[in-house]
């Protein structure tokens, strides 16, 4: 088991390293220079300067290998366009904010959609299935953009809640945004669930244990649940991405200072280093959350720990 | 009182295309200590026969339509689910055709053993695990103590035959009904599997159904024979009298298609096959079932228009047809294949 | 298993059955009919037909509106205005018998504009998700197809491609393109998102590739691109063609987004996306202008999964009675 987890993390190292590597060419090809797209022109021997101070100068390997270094020492080096400012410290300031918006849509996401699924699974082709699976099929359809903006203008001002319109501070800020975001993952959550529940349902295993005469909760929580839920944590994995990518349009609608914002204005900036220090950082991120799936994974169904052995 | 008396069971599915009749009347008696075997091919609804003992088939599309099956006197037919579960497991128990499939991959065997035991009894894990590995000392599996933390993709398809046969057997079931218990299974491991089922019949005081589509198997194995065809039995009697003297047209080909490796009166050349098919069980015949495939059956017979009645040719042997063995003057003809 | 050459090349040449099923080259008319099975399982299944219906509708509403709207005379479409040209007066008006979508800030008409809009939209969402499939396929049948070491290699880059976040990822490719406009929207969203196709194509080809009947081409001496083209290819059709209206959804999500984050197409060339942005603006006053084209997208997204779904069902060889 432990070989097991072991190798699973021994793998993602490779594979961290390609992400930059393929970030680092991707932000060599984007053309322009930060020094010179400013309002002001920079004079050419402070030009020279700066591009010395940050090595800019120097080769492509160089500058990818003390790069890769100091990523690994937690050092994102500076942001060629907020002068004062490092990548890390935007990151510190920015960062939780996002982390959070996205950790609580998921857990949203999964504790209302699992449910959910379960539900309309063990009732299924009944109204209350029909009506649980069109509820999520328009949520998981209809763009987050409009969930936010409907919400914040039925919620926040036409009924008048209790709800901010935007903002990132008290918890009751928080409800909207969340919700908007992980509406989509909870529906699809809802349906994944719902359909893995009714395959695993046919299974001859569960009836078996239905010909032992045990309770039905029984079957439906220990036999049927454990088996269905592994496609469910596999898929939780790259949905975590979408987290990523959608929560960009939430913090936008909601003015949440998170690190979205600060990503787009970053790339037309041509401010290297931001972009490249918070695409590697969330390529980490979802590069660590496929591995603990994969992990979790072997936990769920002991059949692939022995076969990668 | 019998211990099993299964009288006039329907079972219907309600399908998009139309009512399966899967089962249309099957009616039999299995005393204490007694092993029956129903036979009969694919279809013929001898598994959902079993299922609908257990109360087990599909209730959305399925559902027992008529009929009563009583154990111990008590009409099965008419428990609630809750009541059904108590029954099953503990007082009757069955076994599957394909021991992959019918564990849980991600449950321990231990677990899968432990959770009946204790569900039917309430007794501790430490208990129960005891238990579980008197079990699996008692269908032959080595080193049982050590084996009950292992999942099932580690054990072979015969010990995970066993295992399932150890489940089955944890509660001391009256009686276990075994669906194809060798289907799955090497011709080699067919055998101990029989001769396994057959032991703990007797240390156990089990009644048994078994069945099959193998004939071979029943003839070891049963005390009486049903043989069923497209949702009706149309045989039944003792496993000595039905291979001696089969008088159902059907049983008759059935066993004329086995191979005979060597025995009197063998026969040489090409195995008989039954031309045809079984009928579509959603608009099944009026009459004969087994008319256009029936080799004695003429136009003018009164089975090509009414239902043959269900007659005891001779004690302990009845038969549904309109031409058993024993009132046909004329031989026998080979049937081309 | 004695087969003439003739036989496998005349079967091979009717092959394309559905996703999975083992290879039973049959003859032609046997195979038409598992695809027209499939069809009848498609139709029976009441919300795949109506959402296929729809979906239709609406990409006709997209490319004929703007063009009908000439004859009638009463309402002028988009293109005959000058889009610069603005009508202030009738700037925000709700649904009327002139406007029936209302018009939006410019006082352009929004039932044109949604059209155009959609045009955009669609365009974008068919080249992208065609796009995906041309690298999706290509990568996935290569892997699968050469195995062993390449495979794995292929396989562990591609892995590290899933690490790179969907937006961002194509956001950073528009930034190296230079300019936005539909053809580069279109290469950046597919770039970040023909991952997923190829695993699944991998697959197929790795679960074909042992089959009986590639088993007798390569017996008979086809060569391997042959194998590839006519036997491996044809069969993974039916997962190919779910997996296009599963990607539709996510490349015109993907477009609409980055259009709401402000790097979209710039008008007048305004996809769905771009105009939901537009009209955020002024939400309180006109819902209308944000809530008209995303309920465009969610239609199109609702109907493709329908259409998806109903399709994995028709062809889904489990649920077959063959």
């Amino acid at each position: 088991m432990t070989k097991f987890v072991v190798r699973r993390i021994f793998w993602t190292i490779p594979v961290i390293l390609l992400v930059i590597l393929l970030t680092f060419v991707m932000m060599r090809q984007i053309e322009g220079n930060p020094f010179r797209t400013g309002e002001r022109a920079v004079p050419e021997s402070i030009q020279a300067n700066l591009e010395r101070k940050y090595g800019l100068n120097d080769p492509a390997y160089v500058q990818y290998f003390n790069y890769v270094k100091g990523v690994f020492t937690f050092d994102l080096g500076p942001s060629l366009v907020l002068r004062q400012r490092d990548v890390n410290d935007i990151v510190k300031e920015h960062f939780p904010e996002s982390a959070e918006l996205g950790g609580l849509a998921f857990l949203f996401a999964m504790a209302f959609g699992i449910p959910l699924g379960m539900i309309a699974a063990l009732k299924a082709n009944t109204p209350i299935d029909y009506s649980a699976m069109f509820f999520s099929n328009i949520g998981f359809a209809v763009p987050s953009f409009l969930v936010a903006t409907l919400a914040i203008y039925y919620f926040a001002l036409t009924w008048d809640v209790g709800v901010p319109t935007s903002g990132w501070t008290t918890w009751q800020s928080k409800i909207l945004p969340v919700v908007s975001l992980g509406l989509g993952p909870m529906a699809y959550f809802a349906r994944l669930t719902r359909g893995t529940m009714l395959e695993t349902m046919q299974a001859d295993y569960i009836r078996t244990a239905r010909a032992k005469g045990l309770r039905w909760r029984r079957i439906v929580f220990t036999h049927t649940l454990r088996n269905s839920l592994i496609p469910v944590v596999t898929a939780a994995g790259p949905l975590l991405g979408f987290l990523i990518t959608g929560s960009f349009v939430i913090e936008q609608i909601f003015a949440i200072p998170g690190i979205g914002r600060y990503f787009v204005s970053a790339v037309t900036g041509r401010d290297y280093s931001v972009v490249m220090g918070l695409t590697v950082l969330l390529s980490v991120i979802v590069i660590l959350a496929n591995m603990v799936v994969d992990i979790l994974y072997g936990v769920l169904d002991p059949r692939t720990r022995d076969a990668r052995a | 009182m019998a211990l099993l008396e299964v009288r006039d069971l329907q079972t219907h599915f309600f399908t998009r295309e139309g009512v399966v009749k899967a089962v249309d009347g099957v009616s039999f008696t299995l005393e204490k200590g007694k092993t029956l075997g129903i036979v009969g091919e694919s279809g013929c609804g001898k598994s959902v026969t079993a299922l609908s003992i257990m109360g087990l088939i599909p209730k959305p599309p399925a559902k027992i339509v008529g009929g009563e099956v009583l154990f111990e006197g008590r009409d099965l037919t008419k428990l609630s689910e809750r009541q059904l579960e108590d029954v099953r497991g503990k007082e009757i128990a069955m076994i599957f055709q394909d021991p992959m499939t019918s564990l849980n991959p991600t449950l321990k065997i231990g677990t899968q053993i432990t959770e009946v035991i204790r569900r039917h009894y309430g007794v501790g894990k430490d208990e129960a695990r005891k238990r579980a590995v008197g079990l699996l000392d008692e269908v032959h599996i080595p080193n049982a103590a050590g084996r009950l933390d292992d999942y099932p993709h580690r054990f072979s398809g015969g010990m995970r035959q066993r295992v399932m046969i150890a489940i089955a057997l944890s509660c001391n079931p009256k009686l276990l009904i075994a669906d194809e218990p060798t289907t799955a299974l090497d011709v080699t491991v067919q055998a101990q599997v029989l001769d396994l089922l057959d032991e703990l019949r007797h240390s156990h005081d089990m009644s048994m159904i078994i069945i099959t589509h193998d004939m071979g198997v029943v003839a070891e194995a049963a005390d009486d024979i049903i043989v069923m065809y497209a949702g009706q039995f149309v045989e039944q009697a003792t496993t000595l009298d039905l291979f001696d003297h089969p008088e159902h047209p059907y049983t008759e080909a059935l066993l004329g298609a086995l191979p005979q490796i060597e025995g009197e009166g063998i026969r040489e050349g090409r195995l008989t096959a039954i031309p045809g098919r079984p009928p579509d069980l959603i608009d099944p015949p009026v009459a004969c079932r087994f008319g256009p495939r029936c080799p004695y059956a003429n136009r003018k017979d009164s089975c090509t228009t009414t239902m043959p009645e269900l007659r005891e040719i001779r004690p302990g042997h009845l038969v549904r047809s309109a031409h058993p063995t024993s009132e046909r003057a004329e031989v026998r003809e080979e049937v081309p294949v | 298993m004695a087969v003439s050459p003739k036989d496998t090349r005349v079967r091979a040449a009717t092959l394309a059955g559905p996703v999975g099923q083992a290879g039973t080259a049959g003859e032609a008319l046997r195979q038409a009919s598992l695809w027209r099975d499939a069809w009848y399982r498609y139709v029976r299944n009441k919300g795949a037909v109506i959402a296929g219906v729809v979906f239709v509708l609406l990409v006709l509403y997209c490319y004929l509106i703007p063009g009908f709207w000439k004859i009638p005379g009463i309402w002028t479409s988009l293109a005959d205005i000058d889009p610069y040209a603005v009508e202030f007066a009738d700037a925000r008006q709700g649904m009327s018998l002139a406007h029936p979508l209302g018009t939006d800030r410019f006082g352009r008409d929004m039932l044109a504009r949604t059209a155009l809009g959609g045009q955009v939209s669609i365009q974008i969402g068919f080249a992208a998700t065609l796009v995906i499939l041309v690298i999706g396929i290509a990568y996935g049948s290569i892997s699968g197809f050469v195995g062993g070491m390449v495979d794995n290699a292929m396989m562990r880059f591609l892995d590290a491609l899933y690490g790179l976040p969907y937006l961002p990822f194509a956001i950073i490719t528009l930034a190296i393109i230079g300019t936005i406009n539909i053809w580069t929207m279109t290469i950046a969203l597919s770039i970040a998102s023909w991952f997923t196709t190829a695993r699944i194509v991998r697959g197929q080809i790795i679960s074909l590739k042992e089959n009986d009947y590639v088993r007798a081409a390569k017996a008979v001496g086809a060569r391997w691109h042959r194998i590839l083209l006519r036997h491996l290819l044809p069969n993974t059709l039916g997962v190919l063609i779910i997996a296009v209206f599963l990607e539709l959804p996510g490349v015109v999500l993907g477009e609409a987004f980055l259009s709401f984050i402000g790097l979209g197409i710039s008008p007048p060339e305004a996809s769905w996306g771009a105009m939901a942005q537009d009209g955020r603006a002024v939400y309180r006053v006109q819902p209308l202008l944000i809530v008209i084209p995303s309920v465009a997208i969610a239609m199109l997204v609702l109907c493709a999964n329908f259409i998806a779904d109903g399709m994995r069902d028709a062809l889904d060889p489990r649920t077959r009675e063959t």
